[in-house]
């Protein structure tokens, strides 16, 4: 911030750039991370890419709650009927290309959005809380009685998606599933960056410091918000159908509260209103319970209420937060 | 006639218990302004305690529920202090992921020191056993826990309405900084406000226990359930939320008589077209 | 990330040393969250069976690797199984508590040259989803379908079936209206339950005004079990003889001590009765009690587990310790050998348990605690579900 008022003759000229360079740091770091991912852990994908779906659940409940200020235990119903919509699609009309599924889960996501959007933003505070539960319940038991279509309880299985661009195959190892994931990472990670910084995002972030001056300024701030539940449900969709191509199953449980009240832990984990915070969040989140569970299967549960615990007293910005806060000041001095 | 009136008589029964057991997160996300999602914990410490001092330690019912209130309080103090005091006015996020953070941990220790299986209460042999209304039979401990109900609704409307105490709780509550210069140690009266409702957590639990079993996962499982009831009923308000318990009480029970099979959408659909119609909640204080 | 790379050295180095003559089963099952007690029973199945047989099959050490799935969540599951394949080098994968865990797994298990050892998961069409899956516990077909012909027996006419709405659920109550209906009973109502009901009375309601003479129920075990039988004796359906009748999951040795006094009299249909009368069984009580460390806490989880593990040491022996599934599997088919809940053999063609199933009723020890008594046999029952299914 105080960087930015001392350069003001030259801050127009200098801030293009400077967004690029950072969107630019970001993707090599996403890169990079895969890449150490891979050499690390080449025993270890299908983790690898189930954090890579979680991570687009969680950039996607960040738009609405980082971005837009709406508090919501519900966020799970766009990712499930965005993984179901990809599973029915190829399970039932046999359309098995992963990205004609990819498109597909956006779309059901998208939709899913539309729906929740329209009920949760009736609402603030702890009614809105209590509307995004009740909407994910809906969700979770249309998927349970529907089980003509979705399996119900036993899960929806015989998914089984074609080679990429027909030559890459989904194998055992999981290279290709990982492969497909971090590219659709990536993509949705720079449009979302784009997105963010649009005047389309501006007004986002506006409505959710004043609503009042923000719809007083002439702009419809229901009609903005519910967009932004769309674009919202359509990354959580794409996140479920990578996970329903990457496992080739869907459960009831991709459209849970638990699932829902996971990732907003993962996302305030990370920092809240920041794209770079909520994929921190998710990674530490799931690499940290993947180890901790599989040194002691039967008690890891304490271990992470403790890091939960630990992080709010220590970074109460989240991770990603109050290492932004400490890096400013350190840089300030 | 007689299905209506032994269908309404289940669900005052059922609301009343819900009644019971969410009182106290009621107090602690209307007065306090804390998203408390470790009340469940709370109640099923309390209900953990009141097991092991009926059953180990061979105390009676009376006593059993004295031990677990007073011994949840004691536990719920040091809590308080190391880390509830840290998120007070903190953002609504922050406090879910350091109340879910508590929640977590108490599952875990509880499933280590109890191990995974049901634990009951054992109720004195009054309490035990169908009671004869005339047109049905209900179970003796039902009408001990609306019996419960009524009498913390009123105890609770009474401290905070009626006592100097509940002045000047909701002075701190409405404006902390002003109510401390007019000499209102606010740190006391929260401190005090948070005991009051963890000891509600576990008189809950224990007096639920019958509806709702003990068990490691007691925290999470109904943690929905109790969110649901404080948000209907509009948090803070006590008339509220023993509106919402028998509105609520009344829709889960007939929806479940009528049309079992679909229970689930009766039930959140109401909860919609509720929350919709009262953003506030049936009797929620304005701001 | 010095760390992480110090981590990563150690965890190869470790690999390294430790592959030879050890041949690693992993396991994957619910050992922590609402389901934790069936993890832990699949545990003490496993440690029963190898502190009376032995940790080592021929030449080669066995190793357990537990994997922790708390809910269904086939997702989870089937990262995990690629992990511990792929990662941790397992030979066979066991464990799998629920359906749809087990059957996210099966697509891997040709590719891995990986046998599945399922040691509960009860729908009938798992085993047909790969020729490499075993099963050694139950389908809720095998178990419920009995129970109709003892309702047929004990003169019982009309039926009310009562059942969460999920798919275990389904699965029992159309074992036993289709059993049932066979034998000539009525069955009055059907009713399916959301899976997060509490309060059971309004349902006790219905069971009251449907005139039946017998409840056929089914739920998940732990709180909504406890919360519906209490609620059958609190409305006075007992009192009122109205019968009360179900699978074995409903009164599992875990639940007994909660259950109490309300559980007294409750039928059920099993395959596995802690308190089972044998020789064979006394031993494996012994062993699992001491694994499981409260003898309270175990149930029929464990003995799934337990002849799981007798046949994946069948399988080592067979294939000398090398890594070759289908011979593996093909050397169990046919298998028959003595279980603790009795004689059991592996069917050749659908590679699920035959089994017997038992007649329980909850009766009061003379220490004052429960137990499933039982009281009558159905010889050699193989899985009704998979011919229904055809």
């Amino acid at each position: 911030m105080a960087a930015i008022e001392t350069t003001s003759p030259t801050a127009k000229a200098a801030t293009a750039p400077n967004w690029l360079l950072r969107d630019l740091a970001g993707l090599a770091v996403i890169l990079i991370v895969a890449a150490i991912g891979f050499l690390l852990f080449p025993n270890n994908l299908a983790l690898l890419t189930r954090i890579t779906a979680i991570a687009l659940l969680v950039l996607s409940l960040d738009l609405v709650t980082g971005y837009c200020g709406i508090a919501t235990l519900g966020h799970a119903a766009l990712f499930g009927a965005g993984a179901y919509a990809a599973g029915i699609a190829a399970a039932h009309f046999d359309i098995n290309d992963p990205i004609a599924m990819v498109a597909i889960g956006a779309l059901g996501g998208a939709v899913a959005g539309l729906v929740s959007g329209a009920v949760i933003l009736r609402g603030h505070g702890l009614a809105q809380l209590v509307l995004s539960i009740a909407v994910v319940h809906l969700f979770h038991e249309i998927a349970n009685k529907a089980s003509e279509w979705t399996g119900g309880s036993d899960g929806l299985s015989g998914i089984s998606p074609d080679p990429v661009f027909g030559v890459f195959e989904f194998d055992l190892w999981g290279h290709t599933a990982y492969g497909f994931g971090i590219a659709l990472l990536v993509i949705v990670f720079m449009l979302l960056r784009l997105l963010v910084r649009s005047p389309f995002g501006m007004l986002c972030r506006g409505i959710k410091e004043d609503p009042i001056r923000v719809s007083a300024m002439g702009a419809s701030v229901q009609g903005t918000l519910l967009r932004m539940y769309v674009i919202s449900g359509a990354v959580a969709g794409i996140g479920g159908a990578l996970n329903a191509i990457s496992t080739q199953v869907v459960g009831l449980d991709s459209l849970s509260f638990t699932t829902s009240a996971e990732s907003l832990v993962m996302l305030v984990l990370g920092g809240t209103g920041s794209l770079f915070g909520a994929l921190i969040g998710t990674v530490s989140f799931m690499v940290f319970k993947d180890f901790v569970s599989a040194v002691n299967p039967f008690h890891w549960l304490t271990i992470v209420g403790a890091l939960l615990i630990a992080v709010v007293l220590f970074a109460p910005k989240g991770l990603y937060g109050t290492a932004a806060q400490l890096l400013n000041r350190s840089r300030r001095q | 006639m007689q299905t209506v009136f032994s269908v309404g008589t289940d669900a005052l029964a059922y609301g009343m218990v819900l009644f019971v057991i969410s009182i106290g997160l009621s107090v602690t996300m209307g007065l306090m302004r804390v998203v408390n999602l470790a009340h469940g914990a709370f109640a099923m410490i309390g209900g953990y305690s009141a097991s092991y001092a009926a059953q180990t330690l061979g105390f009676g019912y009376a006593v059993a529920i004295l031990i677990a209130v007073v011994g949840t309080i004691l536990i719920a103090i040091p809590v308080e202090r190391l880390l509830y005091r840290r998120i007070y006015g903190a953002p609504e996020l922050t406090q879910v992921l350091m109340t879910i953070g508590i929640t977590f941990c108490v599952i875990g220790i509880a499933n280590y020191v109890f191990g995974p299986t049901l634990k009951t209460i054992p109720v004195p042999e009054t309490l035990r056993g169908p009671v004869d209304l005339g047109f049905r039979s209900i179970a003796a401990h039902k009408l001990f826990a609306i019996a419960c109900g009524v009498v913390v609704a009123g105890g609770l409307w009474f401290l905070i309405e009626k006592t100097a105490f509940g002045v000047k709780l909701r002075a701190s509550v409405d404006n902390a900084a002003m109510a401390a210069s007019l000499g209102v140690r606010t740190k006391i009266v929260y401190a005090v406000s948070f005991a009051v409702a963890v000891g509600l957590a576990a008189f809950g639990g224990i007096v639920g226990a019958e509806l709702l079993p003990i068990e490691p996962y007691y925290a999470l499982r109904y943690m929905v359930t109790f969110l649901v009831v404080v948000s209907v009923g509009g948090a803070g308000s006590i008339p509220g939320a023993l509106l919402a318990c028998l509105v609520l009480g009344a829709i889960d029970t007939t929806g479940r008589y009528l049309l079992p099979e679909y229970g689930e959408f009766f039930f959140y659909l109401a909860v919609i077209a509720i929350v919709c119609t009262f953003p506030r909640g049936l009797l929620g204080r304005k701001k | 990330m010095k760390k992480i790379l110090l981590t990563a050295v150690a965890a190869v180095a470790l690999c390294g040393s430790a592959y030879a003559d050890t041949i690693k089963i992993g396991v994957v099952g619910p050992f922590s969250g609402p389901f934790a007690i069936q993890g832990k029973n699949f545990k003490a199945g496993i440690d029963a069976y190898m502190a009376l047989n032995g940790s080592k099959v021929g030449d080669d050490d066995i190793q357990i690797v537990y994997r922790d799935v708390p809910q269904a969540d086939p997702a989870q599951s089937k990262a995990l199984a690629q992990e511990l394949v792929v990662k941790e080098g397992v030979q066979y994968l066991a464990g799998f508590y629920f359906t749809p865990d087990a059957m996210a797994v099966t697509p891997l298990l040709k590719q891995a040259n990986v046998p599945l050892v399922v040691m509960n998961a009860a729908t009938s069409a798992i085993v047909t989803k790969s020729p490499l899956v075993v099963r050694t516990s139950f389908t809720t077909w095998q178990t419920s379908a009995p129970m109709a012909k003892v309702a047929k027996e004990r003169g019982v006419k009309k039926v009310i079936t009562v059942v969460s709405d999920y798919g275990p659920g389904v699965d029992a109550e159309t074992a036993f209206k289709t059993t049932f209906a066979a034998e000539g009973g009525e069955v009055v109502d059907s009713i399916r339950m959301p899976l997060s009901t509490n309060d059971f009375s309004p349902i006790m309601q219905r069971v009251k005004d449907s005139g039946a003479d017998a409840v056929f129920a089914f739920l998940p075990s732990g709180p909504t079990t406890l919360g519906f039988v209490k609620a059958y004796n609190d409305n006075g359906l007992k009192n009122a003889g109205v019968q009360f009748l179900a699978p074995g999951d409903l009164t599992q040795e875990s639940d007994l001590p909660a259950l109490g006094a309300s559980a007294e009299g409750l039928l059920t249909t099993f395959h596995y009765a802690v308190s089972h009368d044998s020789a064979e069984n006394k031993k494996f009580v012994e062993a699992a009690e001491k694994a499981i460390g409260t003898p309270a806490e175990l149930s029929f989880p464990s003995v799934g587990a337990y002849d799981g593990m007798h046949v994946i040491y069948k399988m080592i022996e067979a294939t000398g310790g090398k890594q070759d599934a289908q011979k593996a599997v093909d050397a169990v088919k046919g298998m028959a050998w003595e279980s603790p809940r009795g004689p059991v053999s592996i069917d050749a063609e659908s590679r699920h348990i035959t089994q017997n199933i038992y007649l329980r009723e909850v009766a009061k020890a003379d220490d004052g605690t429960y137990y499933n008594k039982e009281i009558a046999t159905f010889e050699n029952q193989t899985d009704p579900g998979l011919a229904a299914a055809k």
